[in-house]
């Protein structure tokens, strides 16, 4: 019986030390929303990871072996992503992890990941508050809700300063620190706020808020909304012949590629604004080559997410190979020293784990995102006000 | 004024949809006493089936929720048959147990095979708006509110003229003594718990577009359906229709004058005050 015992350990732990001898790759964690209400979001995410992936395996992988990606899929559930997080890291014992891709699944593994001190390299959580426990290891590659406010009233400020807002937002992580984002900066600006107004994005009716912000006649909204969501409530803003001079929006289902598509809201999309954190006409070398890979694979050009995603990744690769060990502590003290100058998505620098990234704004003409502010950026001039739905 | 009578336009036409299912449930738990937790998951099969007809053989859901609620009629007489039967007479405890599994299992399945992703059924319908004065409606809308009448009035006239029917409310009046009329109990439960399924079947398909569609989509109709028979009262189908207008009301009017989130806090205000003050419904009977 005893000598069972022991010989059953001594698999065991055999068992356990076989895979460190015989791994040929390198795995990182990846969680993500591949099902669920985000999916969207997720097969952008897992399309960019796999372009960073061949890239950077063909260049040779991370310290002499290939990279390998371990999905977790969280079905865009905060609660499932904090279950990916003991998985990855207790039993797959992954050295860094990426992710997740909403705010609140992102806020959810915070403390879990720090908890177990390993870096996380967050792609497009654009809640402030994923950030707030200032925990070492943690990294943000996209700019986040606050500088989505502030480069939507800079962009207001330059086109006639509008003087009453409204704010509409999905009730979830997102979407309430982009309205308390937008809260203070149009405090801030002198913008009246006429409705600030919440909605639950599982249940498509949407008629009524939206009956309640014609009611307070602003002259700006600012949509914070996933794509199902932004989809419906421009179909129901039609309905309800909502008409603001200004349709403006935190980004994120509003810069999805599929929105202004007939997947999405098609024409109804046509001159709504929104913040971006990356467009293929970007200025920044590798933009248009991404663009083109990501065409060439999947037929469809790329949104931000998907180049976040393939910038994080591309963080975790040089951060191993600066650290020069798989180490988590040395990965970490690496993706705080790192400087990539010049990437697709722009330069990548960490201050207090957080990139700083500049912020777009776009509007969909024709179908297509055109940038039309900063000025030095715009390729197009910005139509304003968006025609009433009875002139379209 | 306008945007008053705009909400109430939207809550009725929401509503008619929530009467289809109120009245599902009045059949099934009001009628035969079978206290039925799945009748959620019912309808999200409904919109399911409705969805596979419409993605594979590009059938519109406004056609498609007929096959879909023909097919949950069987399945729910299956269903009966298979496990509630069994346990008919126990404790309403073992029934909410048995179809609380039921559900889980339905919904479980559902997330199996479509994954836990949100679909949308994009049909031309649902961007046309119909304008009457000042008033505009969705023309989908419009649609499924028009078919869920029609099917409100029908189940009405099947319930108050057909033999069946009348077996039915025999049933309903006395479950003990009816049979001795020459009633088949079995039967009759069994066709009962089928019609109340595809009744969820069919307001599962007309919501389709409506809605988005996932795993989880029924949780909250379980309830609301619970809502809507305890305020129209028990045993009461017209009632059930009752309490299904009424919700939708009273849902579109809190979301237009307090918000969106306050609509399932009234909800079931509205259940815990009918509850409290008139435990029989407002159409109901008293029973011993």
């Amino acid at each position: 019986m005893r000598f069972k015992a022991i010989a059953a350990l001594g698999i065991l732990s055999l068992a356990s030390i076989i895979p460190a001898f015989g791994q040929a790759t390198t795995k990182i964690g990846v969680i993500t929303s591949l099902t669920g209400s985000l999916a969207a979001f997720g097969e952008a995410h897992k399309n960019g990871y796999a372009i960073a992936l061949d890239e950077i395996n063909a260049k040779g992988g991370v310290l002499g072996k290939k990279i390998e990606l371990d999905f977790y899929d969280d079905q865009s559930k905060p609660d499932q992503a904090v279950q990916g997080v003991s998985k990855l890291i207790d039993q797959d014992q992954v050295p860094v992890l990426l992710g997740s891709y909403s705010s609140e699944s992102t806020k959810a593994i915070v403390p879990a990941v720090s908890q177990r001190e390993t870096p996380l390299i967050i792609p497009t959580a654009t809640a402030d508050n994923v950030m707030d426990s200032k925990s070492p290891w943690i990294f943000r590659v996209c700019a986040g809700a606050n500088d989505y406010a502030k480069a939507t009233i800079a962009f207001l400020k330059a086109n006639g300063a509008p003087k009453k807002m409204a704010i509409i937002y999905e009730n979830t992580n997102f979407g309430q620190s982009n309205m308390k984002a937008m809260t203070a900066a149009a405090k801030e600006a002198g913008i009246e706020l006429v409705a600030v107004e919440s909605y639950e994005a599982k249940s498509p009716d949407y008629k009524a808020v939206l009956q309640r912000v014609k009611q307070a006649n602003p002259d700006v909204i600012y949509f914070c909304s996933y794509l199902l969501d932004a989809t419906t409530l421009m179909r129901q803003s039609r309905e309800v012949d909502l008409n603001p001079k200004f349709y403006t929006s935190a980004g994120t289902g509003f810069a999805a590629a599929e929105f202004p598509t007939e997947k999405g809201a098609g024409k109804n999309a046509e001159f709504t604004f929104s913040v971006s954190q990356w467009l293929p006409e970007a200025k920044w070398a590798g933009s248009k080559e991404f663009d083109a890979e990501f065409f060439k694979r999947f037929k469809t050009h790329p949104a931000y997410h998907a180049i976040q995603a393939y910038a994080a990744l591309r963080v975790a690769a040089e951060a191993i190979n600066n650290a020069k060990s798989l180490e988590p502590a040395k990965i970490r003290d690496a993706i705080k020293n790192i400087n990539m100058s010049s990437t697709p998505f722009g330069p990548i620098k960490f201050d207090n784990g957080q990139n700083l990234h500049p912020v777009l704004i776009t509007q969909v003409q024709k179908g297509q995102y055109r940038v039309v502010f900063p000025a030095d950026a715009a390729e197009a001039k910005p139509v304003i006000p968006a025609p009433a739905w009875s002139k379209r | 004024m306008v945007r008053f009578l705009q909400a109430c336009a939207d809550g009725l036409l929401t509503g008619a949809l929530y009467a289809l299912i109120g009245m599902g449930l009045a059949l099934i738990f009001g009628v035969m006493r079978i206290v039925n937790f799945a009748h959620g998951a019912f309808l999200m099969v409904g919109m399911y089936a409705t969805y596979v007809l419409f993605d594979y053989f590009k059938l519109n859901p406004y056609i498609g929720f007929l096959p879909a609620g023909i097919a949950l009629f069987i399945f729910g007489y299956l269903v009966y048959m298979a496990l509630i039967r069994p346990i008919r007479d126990r404790s309403h405890f073992m029934q909410i147990l048995m179809t609380t599994g039921i559900g889980l299992i339905l919904t479980d399945a559902a997330q199996l095979i479509f994954k836990a992703d949100y679909r949308q059924t994009n049909i031309d319908l649902i961007n046309r708006s119909v304008h009457l004065g000042p008033f505009g409606a969705n023309a989908a809308e419009v649609l499924s509110f028009a078919i869920a009448v029609a099917f409100v009035v029908g189940l009405r006239a099947f319930v108050v003229r057909s033999r069946t029917g009348q077996a039915l409310r025999a049933i309903s009046q006395n479950a003990e003594i009816a049979p001795l009329m020459g009633i088949n109990l079995v039967r009759i439960q069994g066709i009962s718990f089928a019609l109340g399924t595809a009744l969820a079947g069919i307001a599962g398909g007309l919501l389709l577009p409506r809605l988005y569609l996932f795993p989880g989509v029924g949780e909250d109709y379980t309830t609301k359906a619970f809502v809507m028979v305890v305020l129209g009262g028990m045993g009461s189908i017209e009632g059930a229709a009752f309490g299904g207008l009424v919700l939708g009301l009273s849902e579109s009017l809190t979301s237009l004058y307090l918000g969106n989130q306050w609509a399932l806090i009234i909800d079931f205000a509205l259940f815990l005050l009918v509850l409290s003050f008139k435990p029989s419904g407002i159409f109901g009977r008293q029973r011993a």
